[in-house]
């Protein structure tokens, strides 16, 4: 019993995706139930601040506390919830162009459906909706980029509904390789807003997948050209999400098509952007513990499935996030709801981050590292007065 | 998928003609060699940094990722490995210069 309420706290997340379908498919002001969610996540997040408790550990015996079958069903069965999500959303936009009449709701036990006629405002609202919650898969596609076969596929496929496939190489072959250095796109160094690193990071990492399909085709003697591209496959991964909002709106569908990509991607570049801000490391050194930050309050971790353990993941990549523990990475101090609301307003976020940066400097950084932030805290503004004790605790 | 119906089984893998491991089904090259004490040079563990690379003299492997993201083409020709990304298809004889 213990462990599977171990394993039942990792599905605030899927459950949470669940209703948020359902609250598309009900219609009327329900379709803003995934917004009002999003906000109930940064007050738990904020309110389970001071709670850090451990990954889901091992028992007695040595065995992990994970139930490996239970979370892999649960992480492929969201493939098709997503998709689900995005065709009941293209359902919406159908009925919004064709102006379906607004009828009576039908009473489903206690739950009204409005299944016939949507308005404008609340089509921007399941659209919003869709978005914050598709965007939650990423926790999905990254824990899936990192095993093989065909969950690795399933990670694509399901990036590829937010024409985002290139991330799950992108993030094994780049963002694990480069981490902390400037040749990471998903790296934001120090200064830069989560608006300016949204963009810089998702083109960046798409980039990377298409110079790496570059030099891998021409060792292989392929051409670039071709259905071996994974770059080009990865976008034929997201062409059914076009051609179905497409074909459900025209350019009505094509529009909330891109809110909904906009708003998933944004959710993805932000993790990236909170993950490792400001951190640095020499090119050729080794990744450390010190190169990530760590996020592991209540809510955090067991919304976001442990992926706040950033130390541990980027040690043991490919380790399963029910087994990934505490391993001293400088720690945020604040769940990643309350930390991308504040990132949202980047002068609050800059002089939060600077004193983190700062202690980061003093405890963490080698020689090698403090040249190079010395010199990019001049560029961004973070100079600290000399003498000064405005530090953080990480 | 299909690998859900094949029996998996335990493999050996023979390192520098001195050193005998047992890699179970399912584990990769590297991880049980560290496990098992040896020296094996290493980084990203997730197969992007080269780092665990060696030579594959015998034996079937299976690559759990794509080596030419990261082994150059000679490195491939020549039968280079990435240990990382390796799970083991028959006995194997490796080649690897061990940290000392």
């Amino acid at each position: 019993m213990k462990k599977l309420l171990i394993n039942v706290r990792y599905w605030l997340a899927p459950i949470l995706i669940i209703v948020t379908l359902l609250s598309v498919i009900m219609g009327g002001m329900f379709v803003w139930v995934g917004v009002v969610l999003f906000g109930v996540g940064i007050i738990l997040d904020t309110i389970t601040m001071p709670f850090h408790p451990p990954g889901a550990g091992f028992d007695e015996n040595g065995d992990t506390n994970g139930m490996p079958a239970l979370q892999n069903t649960v992480m492929y069965v969201m493939l098709p919830v997503f998709a689900l999500l995005q065709v009941a959303l293209a359902w919406r936009v159908m009925q919004y162009v064709d102006g379906a009449v607004i009828g009576e709701a039908t009473m489903v036990g206690i739950l009204p459906f409005q299944l016939s006629g949507i308005t404008g405002v609340e089509l921007v609202g399941a659209a919003i909706s869709t978005g914050i919650f598709a965007g939650i898969g990423i926790i999905y596609g990254h824990e899936l980029s990192h095993t093989k076969g065909f969950a690795f596929v399933i990670s694509r496929l399901m990036m590829g509904l937010s024409g985002s496939s290139h991330f799950s190489y992108a993030h094994v072959y780049n963002h694990h390789l480069e981490l902390a250095h400037e040749d990471d796109p998903a790296t934001s160094p120090r200064g830069r807003s989560i608006y300016r690193h949204f963009w810089l990071s998702h083109f960046g990492q798409s980039k990377f997948l298409y110079k790496m399909e570059q030099t891998r085709l021409s060792k292989l003697g392929k051409s670039f050209i071709s259905l071996d591209n994974r770059w080009i496959r990865g976008y034929f991964m997201s062409l059914p999400t076009m051609l179905l909002f497409t074909w459900a709106g025209g350019a009505v569908g094509i529009a909330a098509m891109f809110l909904v990509w906009t708003i998933s991607n944004f959710e993805l570049e932000a993790l990236n952007y909170m993950e490792h801000y400001g951190l640095i490391r020499e090119k050729g050194q080794p990744i450390d513990y010190r190169h990530s930050w760590d996020n592991s309050n209540l809510f955090t971790s067991w919304f976001f499935i442990e992926i706040g353990r950033q130390g541990d993941h980027h040690d043991r990549g490919e380790t399963h996030f029910w087994e990934l523990d505490e391993v001293g990475s400088p720690d945020a101090r604040w769940g990643y709801f309350t930390e991308f609301t504040v990132a949202l307003i980047p002068p609050l976020y800059h002089m939060v981050m600077k004193k983190k940066l700062a202690t980061w400097d003093r405890d963490f950084a080698t020689e090698g590292e403090l040249e190079i932030a010395a010199r990019i805290n001049t560029q961004a503004g973070y100079n600290m007065p000399e003498g000064h004790d405005s530090y953080s605790p990480i | 998928m299909f690998g859900l119906f094949t029996k998996k089984k335990d493999y050996d893998a023979t390192v520098n003609s001195t050193e005998t491991i047992t890699v179970k089904a399912g584990e990769n090259l590297l991880k049980t060699a560290l496990d098992a004490g040896l020296a094996w040079p290493h980084d990203c563990r997730v197969g992007s940094c080269g780092t665990c690379k060696c030579k594959l003299v015998g034996g079937k492997i299976t690559p759990t990722s794509d080596f030419a993201y990261t082994l150059e083409a000679d490195e491939l020709q020549d039968g280079y490995i990435l240990a990382c990304q390796t799970r083991l298809k028959k006995d194997i004889k490796v080649e690897v210069e061990l940290l000392s």
